[in-house]
């Protein structure tokens, strides 16, 4: 017959009677329900402020809606005479610290005995004439700068966030967030990035991105004395850029690491990685 | 193939990545070599590890707590790296490191308090005044050493060793993702990295715990076991020549495969990095230890025990050299061959009295046996060696009347 | 389990570290961290609005500078904005008034900078080696003693 009061069979467990002498477990359990509730109620909280997500406008007001543009560049080296003025452009326009450049010439002299390359300063002060041990048979001068990667191996390292892509395809760092490790630099296959000295932070090309949400066009496409630089809109059907890179043979850089940059080239040579 | 003449792009003229980083994968590499060592006995039961298990796991901790000096000296903004916990970007391997890093010392600190639970005890019953306190914190206020407490206290240093083993090796194992995971750098891109990192760890923990073994029984004037030097050489040579392979491997497949980089690696390997990789990597820390190892392992009973002992510290101590060189190579080597693959940057020699040069350097070298040392005051390593627990939950033993003799 | 009361301690305190973490957390994250991705949304404002733009163009020298800037839209350096040789707008001219004078480097280096023959340059375009092109020495205003940089064709 069962008596509610028996005792319960002696064994090595301690009977129940005696949970006022096993305070750590029971302590135990408290805390862990009362955390459990905390945390319920923190992820709710979470909850809430994440569904209002879809209705957060665009940043930039009603100025500018990122959503209506996608931005690419599109440069042909063939007109490029290398005189440096969209590096100064840029520099002045962004005050780019010395010794960095966010934006760069390349100078390049191949022949069938050899292929010479230099950027003096990055193009600042244009480029000296130079003369090379083999016979040159081409030289050409290809401008370089951030290609704002679709595919970004920067974005996909930063540990903090920091460095990110807009929804109208412009790659950027956040210089408060940044903690400046140089993953990022380091990650690059371009050479765009550098921390800057002065602030400690990842820095690079933003297509001058304070100019072209005011409808203007970044700095060194502004400054560029012979139309080797086109700055575009992928979404416009008209758009010059467009048509260019819909329309003509255009390349990238270092197309077999699949970064899908937005910056295209015309008359590319092998020599160029 | 043409000749080229050196051109780096404009912006690859600095070396980000300084001598603070090469610093951090050699400290996390103790790390985790430390732990491979005590885990060696905790979980696969070696016993002629037992007199090496304290004490390795100490080093663990010791060098843990120095970890993350090292890349917040080279943070542009180290008082932002709070940053890495909170909004980490699940997609970078640095991100890893906040939780890696508290798991595993988590993991460890949890596992140092159940082993030393009992000394903990100990002085909490015999000091007084603010040590009492002391202790009397340190063991949450339980005083529990019946031998099923002990028993218990057992098992659970395993399983925390079971589970800190894979927690020591990606703390390591996710630097060497973080250098392989780059495809923008030929030299470092590899699927090998992160398995020659790891191994390397290993390499320098083992050989760090030969040393130091050696070093604190002499100090502490107790008899140096053979039959735990012996295991240690041997375990030493098997992830030496592991590693070497590897090493090997990696420059055979690139000079083989002759893709677009072999040309400025094999530059890079033969002019910038010619002393610290082919002396130091590859010879004075690779081949000569090899041999004197392979003497101690495989002449072990022909050998007087001074030789083996002496033989061991000098391969030891010419593997620590190894690793360093190996973390040089690999950390500032990748830094110095452009982007443009055309050409090779000048030399990176760190400065004296930099916030990332040599003399904090050394600083973060000597910091852990300076606490290795305080741990000891607090918390002695070789108590008693019955406190050491048994594999398998031995819990037969009286350790009551060990306390009493502790 | 009576033995196992330390177990439980060392988990109990285990647990308010981690919960502690967590709510801590919970406070640090910067505001508009998430909003459009693992990111500051806020940033993109304020790239937006990082600095007032430097350059304006060629077409904002023309209300001033109207004869320069006919002469240079007649003459073979139309395509090169007056910024390229000179400096942008906001180091001469900020808020509709002038602030400084404008820079001008005058000598050959800032011609040369284009002008010099180099290996590169496409071969329609004007380019000389210079010591060969002046007959006096190469120094200082060199080349304004013969051309109008803001029509310098001859």
């Amino acid at each position: 017959m069962d008596h509610p009061h028996s005792p319960p069979t002696p064994g090595p467990s301690a009977p129940p009677a005696a949970d006022a002498a096993d305070p750590g477990r029971r302590d135990f359990l408290g805390a862990a329900l009362t955390l459990a509730g905390g945390a319920a109620v923190l992820l709710a909280g979470a909850e809430a402020a994440a569904s209002t997500e879809a209705h957060v406008p665009p940043p930039g007001g009603d100025a500018y809606n990122w959503e209506e543009h996608r931005w690419a560049y599109v440069i042909d080296t063939s007109k490029c005479i290398g005189c440096g003025s969209c590096v100064r452009g840029c520099k002045a326009e962004n005050d780019v610290p010395d010794g960095f450049v966010r934006t760069w010439v390349e100078r390049y002299i191949a022949g069938p005995g050899g292929s010479y390359v230099d950027s003096p300063k990055g193009g600042l002060d244009g480029f000296p004439p130079v003369p090379t041990a083999f016979t040159p048979t081409k030289a050409f001068f290809v401008p370089k700068m951030c290609n704002h990667c679709k595919e970004t191996p920067c974005v996909q390292v930063c540990p903090v966030g920091a460095s990110y892509r807009t929804k109208d395809g412009v790659v950027m760092v956040d210089g408060k967030s940044c903690i400046g490790c140089g993953y990022c630099v380091q990650a690059c296959p371009y050479g765009s990035r550098f921390l800057n000295p002065q602030t400690h932070t990842a820095e690079k090309c933003t297509w001058c991105y304070h100019r072209i949400t005011k409808g203007l066009k970044p700095a060194c496409v502004e400054v560029c004395p012979t139309g080797t630089r086109a700055f575009g809109d992928m979404l416009r059907e008209d758009d010059p850029v467009r048509q260019t890179i819909d329309h003509e043979r255009v390349s990238i850089l270092q197309a077999h690491l699949l970064t899908e940059p937005q910056c295209f080239y015309l008359h590319l040579d092998m020599e160029v990685r | 193939m043409p000749e080229i003449t050196g051109y780096a792009f404009p912006n690859d003229i600095h070396v980000h990545w300084s001598l603070m980083i090469v610093m951090y994968p050699y400290i996390t590499g103790f790390v985790a070599g430390a732990f491979i060592v005590s885990a060696l006995f905790h979980v696969f039961g070696r016993e002629e590890f037992r007199p090496v298990a304290r004490l390795a796991m100490a080093t663990s901790l010791c060098f843990m707590a120095v970890a993350t000096l090292p890349l917040n000296l080279h943070l542009g903004h180290p008082e932002r790296s709070w940053l890495v916990m909170v909004t980490p970007n699940l997609s970078s391997a640095m991100a890893g490191f906040g939780m890696l890093y508290s798991t595993y010392l988590v993991i460890l600190v949890l596992e140092v308090w159940f082993v030393w639970r009992q000394e903990i005890i100990q002085y909490a019953r015999q000091s007084r005044g603010w040590k009492r306190a002391f202790y009397a914190t340190l063991a949450l206020g339980t005083y529990d050493t019946s031998p099923e407490a002990i028993a218990i206290d057992h098992r659970a240093a395993t399983i925390l060793a079971a589970i800190g083993l894979p927690g020591a090796c990606m703390l390591h194992g996710y630097v060497g993702f973080i250098f392989g995971a780059i495809k923008a750098n030929p030299w470092w891109s590899s699927p090998l990295m992160p398995v020659i990192f790891l191994l390397s760890a290993a390499v320098s923990g083992i050989a760090l715990l030969s040393i130091l073994y050696q070093v604190v029984a002499k100090l502490n004037r107790r008899a140096i076991e053979g039959r735990t030097v012996a295991a240690l050489a041997r375990w030493l040579w098997f992830f030496l020549i592991l590693t070497m392979t590897l090493e090997l491997l990696e420059i055979i497949m690139l000079a083989y495969e002759k893709s677009e980089s072999w040309h400025i690696i094999s530059q890079l390997l033969t002019t910038r990095l010619e002393f610290s990789f082919i002396t130091m990597q590859m010879v004075v820390g690779g081949l000569i230890p090899l041999i004197l190892l392979g003497v101690v392992v495989l002449m072990d009973r022909y050998l007087h025990d001074r030789v083996r002992n002496s033989l061991c510290v000098a391969s030891a101590f010419l593997l620590l050299l190894q690793v360093f060189s190996m973390r040089w190579n690999i950390v500032i080597g990748g830094q110095l061959l452009s982007k443009s693959f055309r050409g090779l940057r000048s030399p990176y020699s760190p400065e004296i009295f930099d916030r990332e040069g040599i003399l904090v350097a050394i600083g973060l070298l000597i910091g852990p046996f300076l606490l290795l040392w305080i741990f000891n005051r607090i918390l002695p390593i070789f108590g008693d060696d019955a406190h050491a627990p048994a594999h398998h939950g031995d819990s037969t033993k009286a350790p009551a009347a060990e306390v009493a003799a502790g | 389990m009576e033995h196992a009361r330390h177990v439980f301690r060392v988990a109990l305190v285990l647990l308010v570290v981690i919960a502690a973490v967590f709510l801590g957390r919970g406070f640090l994250v910067p505001r508009s961290y998430g909003t459009f991705g693992p990111y500051r949304a806020d940033n993109v404002a304020e790239q937006m609005k990082a600095r007032p733009p430097a350059h304006a163009g060629a077409a904002s020298c023309t209300p001033c500078h109207k004869a320069k800037a006919e002469a240079r839209a007649a003459g073979s350096h139309k395509s090169v904005s007056c910024e390229v040789c000179h400096a942008p707008l906001l180091r001469h001219v900020a808020d509709g008034k002038v602030t400084g004078s404008m820079p001008i480097d005058k000598s050959f280096t800032l011609c040369a900078r284009c002008h010099r023959r180099i290996q590169g340059r496409p071969e329609k375009f004007p380019q000389v080696v210079l010591e060969q092109h002046v007959t006096s020495k190469l120094e200082g205003a060199v080349c304004l003693e013969c051309h109008d940089p803001h029509s310098p064709k001859l």
